[in-house]
């Protein structure tokens, strides 16, 4: 019997959270007012005047509510597999109930992360150099492969490529997305999108289904993000971007913000030097980060993860016997033509010329060391292992 | 002869400068359609790609010097004659004007060089127009070298000039 009534409930708690023009702290309101969204659903324009005051906006609600099937929207929504809770059902993530302002309405695919599970937002720049691929994929695959939960938003760039090395891991992986669970942006992430929903993860939203990514929806989007994490960790981003947008959030929810250093002169470096600057937390490796997340975790007094290791930085793979070392100690992250890498090999005073080197390249993208794309060469040699950790 | 010589230099990008991304902010969607103005077939006959970067002011002040244009029209005169002597009494005098069966015969290579090319083609997925392409241009790679046959490094440097397969990936 309590279970029907919930349903009914769920009903009109869609309506209500579908309701245009009214925000969740209007909501907030009209269930203090009226004790259900089945009250609110069913109260008078008298009523409702109380803390709607705008005529437009009532009117505009009673056009919407006319026009809204509760059961089947609600119907519609459980066959896509969609789940909805609101603050009221108890499996609505504590992490989001602690908030200042919890989000009223929760919509998600697969699954919620865990209460027990560590979570970590893995977060920074759209388009992200190749450093900050190799270091959104190196720390997101080491969390994950020790258990913790990455959250992100599912963007192009640093995002969606640490989400991607998570579900590559086996992991949980959680995506908040800043349009309806249903719709997949950018579409470019279709494939991550399945493959966060196989493996166990989740895609979460807290704007209804179907709706389109709207710019005015990220900050909210990058709150959440911040929200559901324990901590929060900036890979890769600008002086100025969205990044800080979440940054700013998880420090008001008194979350612990780490960076990844980078060099001064890598404008997409900026972002994270700064926090840095400003007291963020500087990890050097995953295993700095998890060590981090063990102080945490037994700091709230709970079991610890994964192995303990010793400090550990970042050791590239250094082929030693190789005939082209020299040539890969001269390729970096950052892509460099042929002609600059004969420049810094015969910096290095080794004897050689522009034909030899464009052969040598070669060879170490078909051993799968390096990579080329459009003539500028990257050195691959270190990359998607976990031989360094 | 009919042929020609087509040269055409393009941006990487809407703004110019990617891949450096402190400067090039477009997208990697913005990035691939401005690369995809040229359709893979017209890239697929293009022989020879190569990046060609900014000159910074200290190569425009530096005294050192790169092969003067002299020297190149001495090597390319040199590859030149090798060629005519390869073609005489044949239709054609350049490696580019060969067919497919001529291709077979002056561009043969050793069995070291045809391994390293199986295992090119498949990592890199070619057409087979850019694999006679290829030889093609390791042919006159050889002929710039003084070289009677296709070696190895001939193939590498040929490939690395193929960069229009890569552009997608």
């Amino acid at each position: 019997m309590k279970s029907k009534q919930n349903e009914q409930e769920k009903q009109y708690q869609l309506w209500l959270h579908n309701l245009p023009g009214i925000g969740d702290r209007t909501i907030g309101r009209l269930l203090c007012l009226f004790g259900s969204a089945q009250g609110v659903y069913e109260a008078d324009d008298k009523k409702l005047e109380q803390v709607i005051k705008k005529e437009e906006i009532r009117k505009e609600i009673r056009r919407f509510s006319a026009g809204w099937d509760l059961k089947g929207a609600y119907e519609r929504l459980k066959e896509c597999g969609i789940m909805f809770l609101t603050y009221d059902d108890m499996a609505y993530p504590d992490r989001l109930r602690k908030l200042k302002y919890p989000p009223y309405g929760l919509y998600y695919l697969g699954s919620l992360p865990r209460q027990d599970q560590v979570a970590a937002a893995i977060i920074g720049a759209r388009e992200c150099s190749e450093y900050g691929r190799y270091m959104a994929e190196s720390f997101a695959g080491r969390l994950s492969g020790a258990g913790v939960a990455v959250i992100s938003g599912m963007a192009r760039g640093i995002d969606g490529i640490a989400q991607q090395a998570a579900v590559n891991k086996g992991g949980a992986t959680f995506a908040v997305l800043g349009s309806g669970v249903d719709v997949c942006y950018p579409a470019s992430n279709r494939k991550l999108y399945d493959e966060i929903l196989m493996s166990g993860g989740g895609i979460l939203s807290v704007f209804p289904p179907g709706s389109k990514p709207q710019k005015r929806f990220f900050p909210e989007r990058n709150r959440i993000v911040a929200g559901l994490s324990d901590l929060l960790l900036v890979v890769e981003a600008r002086q100025k971007s969205g990044t800080w947008i979440t940054v700013d959030m998880a420090l008001e929810q008194g979350k612990n913000v780490y960076a990844v250093p980078g060099r001064l002169t890598d404008r997409l470096s900026d972002g994270c030097n700064l926090l840095i600057r400003q007291g963020a937390g500087i990890v050097l490796s995953p295993e700095d980060l998890l060590q981090e997340i063990r102080v945490l975790r037994n700091r709230q007094g709970s079991g610890g993860i994964g192995k303990s290791g010793d400090e550990k930085v970042f050791q590239g793979e250094i082929r030693e016997n190789e005939p082209e070392k020299g040539l890969l100690s001269c390729l970096d992250f950052v892509p460099r033509r042929a002609d600059e890498i004969l420049e810094l090999m015969l910096k290095k005073e080794e004897k050689t010329e522009i034909s030899e080197v464009l052969a040598g390249l070669t060879r170490l993208c078909v051993e799968g060391l390096a990579k080329q794309e459009g003539g500028y060469y990257s050195s691959l040699a270190c990359a998607e292992g976990d031989n360094m950790f | 002869m009919n042929c020609i010589n087509f040269v055409v230099p393009m941006n990487p990008c809407p703004c110019g400068y990617y891949p450096d991304r402190n400067k090039c902010r477009c997208t990697p969607y913005e990035v691939h359609n401005y690369l995809s103005h040229i359709s893979g077939p017209v890239l697929d006959r293009i022989d020879i790609c190569i990046p060609v970067g900014k000159v910074g002011i200290r190569q425009l002040q530096s005294d050192k010097k790169g092969m003067g244009s002299k020297e190149m029209r001495a090597k390319v005169m040199q590859a030149r004659v090798r060629q005519e002597e390869r073609y005489r009494g044949t239709a054609f005098c350049f490696n580019s004007e060969l067919g497919p069966d001529e291709v077979e015969k002056y561009c043969a290579l050793g069995k070291e060089e045809k391994g390293f090319l199986e295992k090119l083609f498949r990592v890199m997925d070619f057409s087979a127009r850019s694999y006679h392409r290829l030889l093609k241009v390791a042919r006159t790679i050889a002929d710039l070298a003084d070289c009677e046959r296709i070696n190895e490094e001939h193939l590498q440097q040929a490939v690395s000039y193929r960069q229009g397969e890569l552009f997608e990936k």
